[in-house]
Formats: structure tokens, sequence, C-alpha cells
């Protein structure tokens, strides 16, 4: 399997101020194709710098970053949204549907973004929200789903242009447990498609669903092991 | 292009979704456009009316009179020196004839009522078309023999005679003392609109025409020479050449001999006309940068509302220009909203008011065009900083806001 993030002595430094907070002290990490990862840590322990990185949101102060075997590093800011259209699928705790948008409508922003067709985008965004079990709800504006119909919208927007990686920010924090097992599952099934799944989660059952964990403490890598699911 | 269609539904998703606010904030361009619109319209149709009216004067017809402002005096002249004037130019006028009448009562079943006879020449119906409904005009031979024939109006042979055609019918007018008897050959309709009838000041005077010579003898003087030239005349050309023409018989310098043409003080009010209503309707235009100022308030707030919006977007592969797109649309669409609404506004009063008065409402599409695309601009000018705003957001930062 081809490398699909390749992280080389990543550094990333705020300055707030006169005070200087290193989020990320000198990451090393590869993630291969098919990968299903949870990244995990204390909030403040740099495992959202590294997902808003990975995710195109964010630069590095210093390092190199491959997505997909291209350097991300000094790209502009048009080739930063093309990449984060084309490469990411986002999925969000807060959900972040558009709320005055349709489920329908929603699974569709990326591709708009992509400049396909109408009516490609309805027939794709259809049988995508049909694949997350949402065939029935495409007409609904967010306000009428559940906390885990929005999320499968949510992952559904993220499947849209077909992203080499799913990144997935405490995709279950705002869900229950029966909610947040759905989820996983859908996660799982993605991944078992061939899909590359990054979860950042600080729940230890929830990081039991994938099969690496990668731990975090002040800005470093501490673990980065498989799971054993036996 | 295919951005631009999205932009365009996101908008008028967004207008739907706000209407009581997107009205409010479309309020300013309305009341500018229309105000706007109202006030070019009601000065270009003023402009209409007036040129109408010299136009029914006759756009060649000519005054001349003798006058020296140095010495205060002036001079007449008489029919052989009008015929005269009329053998000098034979190309070029095709009406002359002294400008004169009578005013006085119509004696009628012991009741007075008040009349103006207007004396006509030969040709005089190349100044002045009457449209007879009964009876005839008057003749060639009519005016030259000086019959005492007269053309009524219908609305005046209703009142005295209690019938439209009054023809046959005789008149009996004293004027400055003496009694003349006038034999109805001819009754014309009254062709003034409403609003020539508001400047035509009290109806209750009838104006009734006959031939110059039927209340003139071959030694009456005129202070004035009533004359139409031919669309063909150099307009300027043949008032000098009149006026030294005049100036020769009369024995006057040739600057005391006033030639006016209607047409001269035409275009200076009509010039006068325009200036006017472009400064008003420049006023009127401030209040459409009031509303451009209301438009980027409103969006300045909408952009702060949808803040996580725009971090969703840029998220999901939103480029700067396509954020800047979608709100710059929204803003012109808000714009050009108010002020398509503010045409029909504005024109609808116009075309009801001349409608209720009876003229007809000059509106020039060019004045249309260029309020909705100046509204438009607007709307695209003030929804530029809202619109850099909202492009230039974190997105980071943008998809933490709550």
């Amino acid at each position: 399997m081809k490398d699909i993030i390749k992280i080389n002595d990543l550094y990333k430094t705020y300055k707030n101020g006169n005070i200087e907070v290193k989020a990320l002290r000198g990451i090393n990490l590869t993630i291969k194709e098919g990968e299903f990862v949870a990244i995990m840590g204390q909030s403040g322990s740099g495992k959202s710098t590294l997902m808003n990185i990975i995710g195109c949101l964010d630069k590095p102060t210093s390092g190199n970053y491959e997505l997909d075997g291209k350097t991300v590093v000094g790209l502009s800011e048009e080739m930063l949204s093309y990449t984060r259209n084309q490469k990411i699928g986002f999925v969000f705790q807060a959900f972040n549907l558009i709320p005055r948008n349709s489920a329908l409508k929603n699974v569709e922003l990326p591709m708009v973004y992509a400049k396909k067709p109408a009516e490609y985008r309805k027939e794709r965004a259809t049988k995508l929200l049909e694949t997350v079990g949402l065939g029935e709800r495409i007409d609904h504006l967010p306000n009428e789903l559940s906390g885990g119909q929005k999320q499968r919208v949510a992952i559904a927007r993220a499947l849209a242009n077909e992203p080499p990686i799913i990144l997935a920010d405490e995709p279950t924090g705002n869900l229950d447990t029966a909610a947040s097992v759905e989820i996983m599952e859908l996660f799982t099934k993605l991944n078992k498609e061939g899909r590359t799944v990054i979860i950042v989660t600080h729940e230890d059952d929830i990081a039991e669903f994938t099969n690496r964990i990668i731990r975090f403490r002040d800005g470093q890598i501490i673990y980065d092991g498989q799971v054993d699911h036996s | 292009m295919m951005l631009i269609i999205e932009s365009l539904k996101l908008a008028l998703t967004s207008i739907k979704m706000n209407k009581l606010r997107s009205f409010l904030t479309m309020l300013g361009m309305i009341i500018g456009i229309s105000s706007v619109i109202s006030i070019v319209s009601i000065g270009d149709t003023m402009r209409g009316v007036i040129s109408k009216e010299y136009e029914s004067f006759g756009k060649n017809r000519i005054s001349i009179y003798i006058y020296n402002s140095d010495e205060g005096y002036s001079d007449v002249f008489s029919f052989e020196e009008i015929e005269k004037i009329q053998e000098a130019f034979p190309d070029d006028i095709n009406y002359i004839g002294p400008s004169t009448g009578i005013s006085g009562e119509i004696i009628n079943k012991n009741q007075k009522n008040k009349c103006n006879i207007n004396g006509l020449s030969p040709n005089y119906q190349n100044i002045q078309n009457f449209k007879i409904i009964y009876g005839r005009n008057l003749s060639e031979n009519d005016i030259n023999a000086g019959k005492k024939y007269v053309l009524l109006q219908n609305t005046s042979s209703s009142k005295l005679f209690g019938t439209e055609d009054g023809t046959g019918k005789i008149i009996t007018v004293e004027s400055n003392g003496t009694i003349e008897e006038y034999l109805v050959v001819g009754i014309y309709e009254n062709t003034q609109s409403t609003f020539q009838k508001l400047f035509a000041g009290n109806s209750d005077t009838h104006t009734l025409y006959a031939p110059a010579r039927a209340f003139s003898s071959e030694d009456s003087a005129f202070f004035n020479i009533d004359l139409n030239i031919n669309d063909t005349t150099d307009k300027e050309l043949f008032k000098s050449r009149v006026a030294s023409l005049i100036g020769r018989m009369k024995n006057v310098e040739p600057q005391h001999v006033r030639v006016y043409a209607a047409s001269d003080e035409m275009s200076t009010i009509d010039d006068m006309m325009s200036k006017l209503s472009l400064a008003v309707g420049a006023i009127a235009a401030i209040s459409l940068i009031v509303g451009g100022i209301g438009i980027m308030n409103i969006m300045l707030v909408s952009v702060t509302e949808r803040t996580r919006e725009i971090g969703i977007r840029k998220a999901l592969g939103a480029r700067t220009s396509d954020i800047l797109l979608q709100f710059l649309i929204e803003s012109a669409i808000i714009s050009a909203a108010g002020g398509i609404i503010g045409t029909i506004l504005g024109a609808g009063t116009i075309l009801l008011g001349g409608l209720l008065i009876n003229i007809p409402v000059v509106i020039k599409p060019t004045v249309i065009l260029t309020a909705v695309s100046f509204s438009a601009l607007v709307g695209i000018f003030f929804g530029l900083y809202p619109a850099k705003k909202a492009a230039s957001k974190d997105p980071i930062a943008a998809l933490r806001y709550e």
C-alpha cells in the first residue's frame, strides 16, 4: 500500500501576543492507504492542530507534509481550497451542516465547488444518502434530523468527491452511545471498502473501533501502535 | 459560470429565508429608485407637454412687430404692407396675416357671454387646422371678401343654442359699443387635452374664428404680423431677411423689427427643464446612496451571522473568490430587486397620474435602464466590503464560531 500521508519533522508554533505556544514539536508520521487510525490525546495535546494541518486548513511553521504523493507545504490559498475539496472528506463534532439547506443540498455542496453538473450532483448525493441509510430523508432540513442522522449526512457529504481520506474530528462527541456505535460501524464499513479513515477522539472505546492508535502529549507522539481486535 | 448560477440560487434562498429583513433592506432602494424615476419622468413629461404646446402653436410660426425700446415707439402694418411682405417671399411664407381679433359679448336671449373672435387670413389652414364636425370651413372667398361668417366650437354651440350643430344660426356680438351679426357656418371640435384646458383658464369665454377683414377695413392698422414659414426655409436667414425688408419698407432700423419665433423660446425652456430635472434627479439619487449604506449594514450583519457557514464552505473547498462572489451576488440581487420594484412603483405612479389628468406621460427606457443598473452597481459597491470581510475569514476560526 502506498503512503497517503507522510509527515516529516513537523513544527507548529502559535504566537499569542508575546507568548509562544509550541503546539507541535517535531512530528514524524506516515499513514498508508486503507488504514483506520485514531489520533488521541488530551485537549491542548496538539491533536487538533495536526488535524487542521492534515486537513489543509492550517499551515505548519516548519517541516514537510505530503498528501497523496504531493507536497502541501507552500501551496497557494487557491490550491489549498482545491486540495481540501478533492482530497479530504471532513466530518466534524458539531456536524457543521448548512442549516437552511436540505440534506441533499448539503451533500451536493463539495460537488458544487468541484464544478460538477447539477444532474450528476443530485444523482450522486441521493445515492450517497441511500448508502448511509437516509434515502427517505433527502429533503429534510438538518434541524429535522437526529444527531446520528445529521452525522450520517455529514459522512455522505465527506464522500461526495470520493476523497482518498476521511478526516473525522470527534465525530461522536455530540452523540449518545447508540448513535456513536452506529456512526463508528459506518466508518468501519467505509474503511473495509478501502477508504483511509482518520479519527480524532479522546474516548478509548471509540478508538477501539480503529486499527491503529496514535497518542499525543505536549505536541509530540508518545504512542503509535496497532489495535488488537482479537 | 456554473458557480454564478449556484450563487444566484443561494442568494435567492437566503433572501427568501429572511423575507422581512430583505424587504426592509430593499426599501431604501425602492424609495430611491422610484423617486428618481418619477422625478425624471415628470420632468420629461413636462417637456413633452410644453413642446407639444409650442408645436400646436406652430414650430414654424413667426410673429413680427416693430418696437424701438430706446425711444419707446412702435409702428403698425396695413393689409397692403402685409401683402408686400408675402410677395417678397413667395416660396417661404405659407401663411401671413395680421394678428387681430375682437373681444366682446355674445347677446343671446337676454344673456351676455364673453367672447373672443380671432381674425383669419388666407391659407389659415396652414397654421390652424380645425376639426370641422358640422358645416364647413371658411373658404378663400369668405376670407377675401370679409364675410361675417364664424366658426364656433361645439361646446360653445351647445351652451348657446342647446345643440352641437349650430350651423345656420346667427350670433349677435357687441364689441366696443357696436353690434354686429355673424352667421355660423361651421362647428369645430375642441381637441384640447385636460392639461391644455387647465392653462386655457376661464372656459366661459367663447372662442370664435372669422375672416380678419370681417371686422377690419382696408385702412386698418395692425401691431403684429402673424406668419408661418415652410419647413424647408432656413429660419434664421428668413428672420434677418424679413427684418431688413420691413426696415426698408417702414424706414426703421432692422434691429427694431422684432422677429420672434416660438421655437427660439422653446429650446431655451427645454434646456432649462432638462437641467432642472437633472438637478432634482441628482438630489433624489442621494437617497440611492443611503439605500446602499442600508444594504451594506445588513450584509455585514449577515456575514457575521453566517461566519460558521463560511467556515464550512471553505473547509469543503470553496475558494476565497467563491465566497466573495456569493455575497456580492446576494447584495446585488437585493439591490437590483429593490431597483426593479422601485421602477414599477415609480413608473406606475407616473402612468396613473398621467391617466388621471389625461396627459401623455414620457417614461424613457434609458431612465429605467440607468436606474436599475445603477441600483445593481450600488449593491455591488456597498456589498464589496462585507463580501471581502466574509471571504477573508480564517476557516478554522470560522468553524469554531458559535
